[in-house]
This record gives structure tokens, sequence and C-alpha cells, in this order.
């Protein structure tokens, strides 16, 4: 037959126990549905607890004067099948205990690194994603995202954590360290701001021997450098589309074809400018080139000869090098680099045999958001044609 | 000997009335019954002619209150329940909480609200009326978390010069029990590190702070130090300790019984985010109630109002944020 | 307080109730006068804020002011400058509260008619009607704890505010209490535009004194020396141990509800009505068949109390005015416990 639990009832608000003060009725006692079978005292009042339906009383699990916990089951009643089901009572107990706790997440469970509000960014390991008490600390200390790079981050994600941060200070603390003169700081920043954008770059091999014969017979004589900048300033006044840098949604493209050139300074490189260079012949852009040359490593260039340039132009050559990726100023889209010459054996068709040419390679770095890997590559074959037809230049 | 949060707070006005002539108590049901949760318990008796019973009139319960005060008394009204303080709070934010300001003269009034949920009581007994009261400039706002702040600070009440808001749980009126009452306490307006921690701080108050401990607890077996931070007083919010907490944590989870409009948690978010930004290591969190009026029936209400396990998953979330 | 000696113009008197009259009248004149340099300030911007008469209430308003005296409580309301002087408020006082001069008492956080002096029991009302009802109770009850005797708490309030919560329960609850308290009632027929009529369904306010279980003194508010006799007896009661007493005096408001109201919604035939009579007018002639005054002497009376208000008014607009870099903003006593002044 079922046991029907007496339970504590919740006796009035914010009552958590009562007192068991008279048990008038004997195990083996026959009760009957909503008497009163065990009286029990409150703070508030004395009250008594009935059962639900009749039957036997059958077990009493409490003592008088001992105080029990609402939702404590007292006792039971056995009652017939019929009454049970009449009234629709059965053994399972009632929830009890507001403050019952559940097992909640094991402990080894993951959980999926979200703030309602703001996300963590997907794969935000190591410096990218830094909390306002890193920006903070950083600020204080001077030190950019970049300069952190190097740290393997030990937070949620992989992120970088303020701990991460001191104990790096710490080390570094061990090495050598000098100042960075005001120079590497401004070329620092500028190539910083740069990399936030995805740069690429695509090269090609020029053939110098025709260049180089136009110097010899020239009485006045341009380096290589200024040959690629007459040549990037001719290909981009035919279509300046390249040169157009993406803010929001548009292409902003350039007003004039004014190119810089890279011009190596102490512990740093200065970029000074030759407005419209798309419009005067190379020969006429000789004097103002060498002079910008000198006042640069002078470091006296003057404010006509500084910024709004569209592109740049790097004789990284000059450095024995033959190939580099250079990055463009932040402002600009395109950097046309120039590698050291050499002499390599070239099939000759008509003589069906190897001839020496003099060759170098010319690389076009650029914004990816703004041209492709055709475009770029078309710009750099027009280049390539001008540099190789110099008397055009 | 055990004593309870409610027992606390009737051997609080058992001694106020003893130590000083000013104090009378003044509530529906607060004389020979008692009151309905047994507050003044005996105290009518003890005290003949100073714990008085009034009319169902809340309004008028304050303004006696507001003239009493201005003549030197130092009532302590009881609301029988926080949600019914409604119909008298129009004494309280426009006449007692502007007096002082209006007038130069003191109003030392206490507004005993017995405030938050139990199961079963529905929505016009389980109200958390602080940030409601809070929100008016002239008082001052308690909420009692422990047995002993419900002794020591009801009695600091009574003895501050400006109106008080005095928020006792009811939950926690039965369910809380201490040794013995303090013999020493906080100063009113300083929030208490009630568990230190390391990882994320917990900012609570009143029964919650309950559920935020059991949290800490429980995650403490994962190795999380959580750190819980007992507001004690609403207004003034001690928005030092609680920076303090953050700055050594830098992850913050604000916790409340109220509905989540605004509020106590929304404030303390508030002054972290512009004081305290620079402490952040993630976005601060806030758990509240829902917002719906408290249901009635337990399995409801277990979800209504923030629980352990609910403090536990936002922390979870926190510290992986 | 009364300033007896003001009167030494006025012909000899022993009669008491001449005394008493023309105490009282002085009061209502005074009150009078002052609403008038009010008006004209308000007209001249000077006055920050509204302006509130109450012009054709001043009979009843200073009986209740001379019928309490010093250690009573009077929370007056909007209309009641003549209690207010009578009880004992300075014209300085009130001058400097109107034009917000720092030295006032209420130094410009707060204006017109919310004035008052709470230490000296001159409670300083509220705009929500019906809670100094129950205030002013307490404070009584603060009296009896102290075991001081012989006190009355008075409030005034007016129609409208009768269908007030609040109101209903202060008296309620003071009725409970058996309080010595006096809440005089100026039906003066309209709330700012709404007419009795829509305002309460009993046949009369005074009906509702045998519901809260006090004694009602019914009184033609334009009759001066029905209101003294009233208003009098009905404190008198209160301070015996009568407990509660109300008092419903008939009358009109002479004015709009403030000065931006012209009223024009008032029933012609109120205004014709005896309701409709200025108390002052009424004053004077009760004066006259009396022989206590002579015309001459009430209008050198007025001339003499329009220079002291004046002078009120000047010496209040020479002091200086509140400054919020000044100012401390402290909502609360409690330097420890105040938040955010900054």
């Amino acid at each position: 037959m079922p046991r029907i639990p007496i339970i504590m009832p919740q006796l009035g608000e914010s009552i958590a126990e009562a007192t068991i003060v008279r048990l008038p009725f004997s195990v083996g006692a026959d009760v009957e549905a909503d008497q009163e079978i065990i009286e029990v005292e409150t703070n508030k009042a004395t009250m008594g607890v009935t059962t639900p339906c009749r039957g036997t009383l059958l077990e009493l699990k409490v003592e008088m004067g001992k105080t029990y916990a609402v939702g404590t089951v007292l006792g039971y009643v056995e009652v017939s099948e019929e009454e049970a089901k009449r009234l629709g009572v059965g053994e399972a107990t009632v929830e009890s205990g507001p403050l019952k706790m559940d097992a909640g997440p094991s402990p080894t469970s993951r959980v999926t690194p979200v703030v309602h509000g703001l996300p963590v960014p997907a794969n935000a390991a190591g410096i990218a994603y830094m909390s306002p008490r890193m920006k903070a600390r950083m600020n204080e200390l001077g030190l950019q995202q970049a300069d952190l790079a190097g740290i393997a981050g030990s937070g949620a994600g992989g992120r970088v954590t303020i701990e991460d941060l001191e104990e790096f200070l710490y080390r570094i603390d061990e090495h050598k360290q000098s100042p960075a003169s005001t120079m590497r700081v401004a070329v620092a920043d500028a190539m910083r701001r740069s990399w936030t954008r995805p740069l690429a770059t695509v090269g090609r091999p020029v053939r110098m021997d025709a260049l180089l014969a136009h110097r010899k017979a020239s009485t006045a004589k341009s380096g290589p450098a200024l040959y690629a900048l007459r040549a990037l300033a001719i290909a981009l006044g035919e279509n300046s589309a390249p040169a157009g840098r993406l803010v929001g949604g548009k292409i902003v493209h350039p007003k004039a074809i004014d190119v810089g050139f890279a011009v190596e300074a102490e512990d740093g490189v200065l970029v000074p400018v030759l407005r419209n260079a798309d419009a005067i012949p190379l020969s006429a852009l000789l004097p103002r080139y060498d002079e910008l040359v000198e006042l640069a490593r002078l470091r006296r260039l003057p404010v006509s000869a500084q910024g709004g340039s569209i592109a740049t132009v790097t004789n990284f050559g000059t450095f024995g090098l033959t190939w580099a990726t250079p990055i463009p100023l932040p402002e600009q889209t395109l950097v046309l680099g120039l590698g050291a010459g050499s002499v390599v054996p070239s099939w000759d068709k008509e003589k069906s045999q190897f001839v020496p040419v003099t060759e170098a390679q010319v690389t076009l770095s650029f914004d990816h958001r703004v041209l492709d890997g055709g475009a770029a590559g078309r710009l750099l074959r027009r280049i390539v044609e001008l540099l190789q037809e110099p008397e055009k230049l | 000997m055990a004593i309870t949060y409610l027992e606390a707070i009737r051997e609080a006005q058992a001694k106020l009335l003893a130590d000083d002539p000013r104090v009378f108590i003044y509530g529906q049901d607060v004389g020979s019954f008692g009151g309905a949760f047994k507050a003044t318990k005996g105290l009518a008796k003890e005290f003949p002619g100073r714990v008085l019973d009034s009319p169902i009139s809340e309004d008028a319960q304050v303004g006696v209150a507001i003239g009493a005060a201005l003549e030197g008394m130092r009532p302590i009204v009881e609301m029988q329940f926080a949600d019914f303080s409604t119909c008298g709070l129009n004494q309280i934010i426009n006449h007692a909480a502007t007096m002082f300001w209006r007038t130069n003269v003191k109003c030392p009034i206490v507004v005993r609200l017995p405030s938050g949920g139990t199961a079963g009581a529905g929505p016009f007994h389980s109200q958390s009326m602080e940030a409601l009261y809070a929100h008016y400039p002239g008082l001052v706002v308690l909420n009692p978390a422990t047995v002993e702040d419900a002794y020591s600070m009801l009695i600091a009440a009574v003895h501050i010069d400006d109106p008080v808001i005095f928020c006792e749980h009811k939950y926690l009126y039965y369910h809380l029990k201490a040794e013995s009452l303090p013999t020493e306490a906080l100063p009113v307006g300083k929030a208490r590190v009630a568990r230190p921690g390391r990882d994320a701080t917990i900012v609570t108050y009143s029964a919650m702070l309950h559920e935020a401990l059991a949290c800490a607890e429980e995650l403490a077996q994962d190795g999380w130090q959580i750190e819980v931070v007992d507001l004690r007083s609403v207004k003034p919010l001690d928005t030092d300790t609680i920076l303090g907490s953050v700055a050594r944590t830098g992850r913050l989870l604000v916790v409340g019984e109220a509905f989540p409009w605004g509020g106590v948690t929304a404030e303390v978010v508030a002054r972290v985010a512009t004081e305290g930004f620079g402490l952040l290591d993630a976005p601060p969190m806030r758990l509240n109630a829902k917002d719906t009026p408290v249901p009635y029936h337990p399995n409801l209400w277990g979800t209504h109002r923030p629980t352990a396990r609910a403090i536990i998953g936002a922390m979870r979330e926190l510290l992986h944020a | 307080m009364l300033q007896t000696s003001d009167f030494a113009s006025v012909k000899p008197q022993t009669d008491t109730r001449c005394e008493r009259y023309l105490g009282a009248f002085r009061w209502m004149l005074l009150a009078r006068v002052f609403e008038e340099k009010l008006a004209s300030l308000y007209r001249g911007g000077k006055v920050v804020g509204g302006v509130f008469l109450g012009k054709g209430q001043e009979a009843l308003s200073a009986a209740l002011g001379v019928s309490l005296r010093k250690g009573d409580i009077y929370a007056p309301l909007i209309r009641d400058a003549a209690g207010r002087f009578a009880f004992g408020e300075t014209l300085l006082d009130a001058a400097r509260t109107i034009v917000g001069s720092r030295l006032g008492p209420m130094r410009g956080r707060e204006g017109n008619i919310h004035r008052g002096k709470p230490r000296e029991g001159y409670y300083a009302m509220i705009s929500h009607l019906g809670v100094m009802v129950s205030t002013v109770a307490g404070g009584l009850i603060a009296r009896r704890f102290k075991g001081v005797k012989d006190v009355v708490g008075a409030t005034c309030i007016g129609d409208g505010g009768t269908s007030t919560g609040s109101f209903h329960e202060g008296l309620n609850m003071a009725a409970v209490e058996k309080l010595p308290l006096v809440v005089v009632v100026a039906n003066n027929q309209y709330a700012y535009s709404t007419p009795t009529s829509e305002q309460y369904a009993c046949a009369d306010l005074i009906d509702r004194a045998i519901g809260y279980g006090v004694r009602g003194h019914k009184v033609d508010g334009t009759d001066p020396q029905a209101c003294f006799d009233v208003v009098g007896e009905a404190v008198a009661r209160a301070r015996s141990g009568e407990g509660p007493q109300m008092i419903v005096a008939d009358l009109l408001r002479l004015v709009g509800h403030g000065e931006h109201d012209d009223a024009h919604y008032v029933n012609h035939a109120l205004k014709v009505s005896p309701i409709g009579r200025d108390c002052l007018d009424v004053a004077r002639t009760q004066i006259t068949a009396a022989g206590w005054m002579t015309a001459v002497q009430m209008d050198a009376l007025r001339e003499q109390l329009q220079a002291e208000v004046e002078s009120a008014f000047a010496t209040a607009l020479r002091e200086p005015l509140p400054d919020p870099n000044l100012e401390d903003w402290r909502a609360l006593s409690t330097e420890s416990l105040a938040e955010g002044r900054a």
C-alpha cells in the first residue's frame, strides 16, 4: 500500500523551520484526511500539520521539542490504493530548500569564452585582444601592442594577461637596454600603422642594359632609382587607380602624381617627394632629386618636399639586395622596390645562344585591399616596359 | 547560544529602546502582537507605550516619524513588508529625504523594510526596494547580510542624523544564525571583503551574499579564487572598496536580487566602468532577478532570482572572458 | 509674535475681545499688503517661481495663527501668510525666501510658500497635499513622549487636499491616537480650477468629521469674528485634551490659484454670494461698528504696514543670492555618508 509522507509545511513567509510541540497520535493510529496529526510551533504561531488522506500512521520520524526544517519528511501515513489514487498523492517527495544547490557544471567542462555584449574574438591568442587593464598598463609604460608580440599568453583563449606582461617586463630588465632614436621611433610608428593592412608583394625581372646605356650617354647622370620613379610616375599618370586608398566603402583617388623616394638617413629612412613627377622629364627632375637627397641626408627637408606623396620608390639594390618586400607608408598603397642588377645569361632566340644581359628585380608591394595580384602585375609590367625604353622617360 | 538574523534585529531594537528614551517603534501589528515577523516580540510589554500599533497607513506612519524626528525623537517605522513602503513612498522621498537640505533641520528616522523574496511569497511580499530609495538624494540605504550587521547596523542607523532605509532580508530572518551578538562593527558606509580572492570579484549585498559565497566555495574546488565584497550599505556606496577589489582581480560580477533595470548592480558597474575602466580584464557583468514581477511558485521563484548556481554559470563565463 | 507696541496709535482699549480682534486684524492686513507687494514684484520679474496668494482667506488664516502659542506646532499651507505672521514668522524671513536670499531660512534652496522653521514648531510644507497632517501628528506624539502637556498642533488644507489619501491617513491616525490636532479646511470652492462638485460628493466636508471620529466645526470664513471665535474654540478644545478638531470654513478664493492664473473659471454667482465677500471689508465694517478703530486709523495702520513690507523686501533684495560655487551640495547632514558632492 502507498506510503504518503507527512511534510513540514511552509508555515508563513520566511519561516525556515518549526519545533514539534505535540504528537497526539501514536504509530498505528488511524487518521482522517485533513486531520491535524502533529502540532508545531514557529516564532510566529502554533499550528497543526495535517495529513492529506485517511490511513494509518505508519511512522513518525520526529522527536518532541526538536526543530525541523521546512520540507522535512516528518513521518509516513499508509493509505489504500483507492485513497491515494482518489487524492492524487503518491510517494514522490516535494522539492525543498530553495538554497539547495545543484552540482553545477563539472570542473572539467569547457566554457565558451563569451561575455554578453562584447565577445572575445575567436583565436585571440597573444596580444591580439587587450583588456582595458592591459591597455591602461601599456599606456602607462608607453608600450605598443607590437612590442608585446613575442609574449605567449597564458590567459583565456591564449590572451596575454597582466601577469604575463609583468613577467615579460621583469625578464627584459635583465638585458642591456638603450634608448631608441626619435627617427627610429617615428619609423617604427609608421611601419606599425602600415602593417595594420594586408600587404602583398609581386616582382619581376627588368633588363637594365638600355637604361645603363641611356645613363652612360646622358650628361647629367640619374641613378636607377630616379628612372624607376619616373617610370612609376608615368604609369600612374596613365592610370592612377592602383594608387588609390580604400577608406570605408570608397576608393580615394590621388589628386596629383607626387612620388616619394626613400633616402637612408642616420638610424632611419626619409621620403622626400617629387611633385607632378608624371609631367616632368627625367632630365628636368634630376637637379631637384639630387638636392632633396642631400637635404634628406642632412635631415633638412623643406616642408614642400614632405608628405602627400601617393607612392614611394626604394632602391634596396644599393645595399646589394636583389629582392625585398618593402612596406608602403601608412598613407600610401604602393611601394616600388628596385634590386641590385647583375649580369646573367639570357637566351637570344635570333642568335640561338645565351647572351649576357644586365638584369634586376623590381618589386611592387601593395595594399591588397585596393588591388589584387593582376592589377599589381599589370602596373609592374608597364613600369618594366618603360624602364626598358629609357628614352621615353 | 545561536541567535538568528531576526532575533538580532529584535535585540537591536530592545537595546535602542533601553538605551535611548528618544527611540520608539511605530508600525502595523508591532505592539502586543510583536510584528508580522516577530521582530518586535515582547518589546511592547518590556517598553510600555513605546511600541505603537499604527493603522494600515504607511503614508501616515512615515509622516508621524518625520514629525516626531523634527521634535527630537528617533522613531523606527516598521513596514510590514518592503513592498508596502510604496504606499509611504511620498513621505519618504519627498518629505523625509528633502528635510535637511530644505530646512537645515535633521530628520533622523529609520524605516525598516522586510525585503526580498521567500518561497511562495509572490509579487507583493518579495520585493527588494533599495534601488528605488537609493535613487533619491537625502536617504541612507542599508542592506545588512549578516546577523552581526543586522544588529550593529540597525543600532548605527538609529544614531544616524538622516533618514535611513533599513532593508532587512526576510529570507535571512530564520535561515541565518550566529553564535552571539557582535561587540564591534565596521562603520556604516564601508563595504566588507567577505572572502578574499584573486581571479574575479563578486560585488553583492543582502541575501545574495550567501549565494555568492556558495559560488566562491564551489569554484574554489576548481582552483579559482573568487573575492566576494558585501556592500552592506547601498547608499552610500563604498566605491573605494569595490575598486580596490577589482584592481586585485580585474574581473567584476555584480549580483543583486532586485529587478534588472538600473539599480544597484548597474550603479556599481557604471562606477567601475567610469572610475576603474583600466582595472578591467573583461567586460563587467551583472546578474539580477528577471524583469517580471516576483513569481509565486518556488519553481518559478527559484529561477527568477539569482541563485548560487546561476552565479556560478555567470562566473564561469566571466573567468573565461 | 504680536508686536503690541504697533498699536500705540490705536485708541486705548482694555476689552480683551477688542484686543484679540485688532491683533488678528493687524496680521490680516499685513498679509494683504505683503501679498499685494508680492504680486507687484512678481509682475516686475523680481520673484523666481510661482506666487500664490491668500486673498479672501486672511481671516481664517489669522484666526488660527493667533489661537496658537509659542511651543505649539503649526504647518500652514499655501494661502496662510496671515497665519504665518501671526505664528511668529518675521516679514524679513518671508521676503528673503521669496527673493531667494542666502541669509533666509531656506537659503535659496526652497522658495515661496515652502518656507518654515521646523525647530520653532513652524513646519515647512511640501507640495504633496495632506502629508502635513500626519507630520504634525508625529510632532504631537513626540510632545506626548516628552510629557509636554498643553500643546496643540495645527495644519491647514483646502477642499482639494481633503481628497488625498494622505489627509485621510493622517486624520484617521490622529483620531486613533486622540492627539491635540486641529485641521483647518479652507473650502475656497476651487482646487486650482476644479469646483467642489467635482472634488467630493458629500453634502458638506464637515460631515467627514463624524466618519473620522473627530469634532467638527463649521464657520463662515468671510466673517473674521466668527473665525476668531470658532477657531479659538477648536484650538482650546484640542488643548484641553478633547482630541482632534476639524474646522471647515466656507469662503471663496478671491485670486487665481497662483498669480499666473486669471481664474476665469470661477462662477460669477459665487463671487456675488455671501461667501464671495472680502473678509478684510467685513473686518473694517465690524471694527467700525464696534467703534474700535476709525477708518482713518485703519488707513494709517495700512500705510504703516506697507512701509514695513517695503523695508523688508528692500533689505532682502540687497542680500546675497545663493551661489552654486559656495553651495554645500549635500543632502545628508552626516558628512561622512554623503555621496558625490563634486
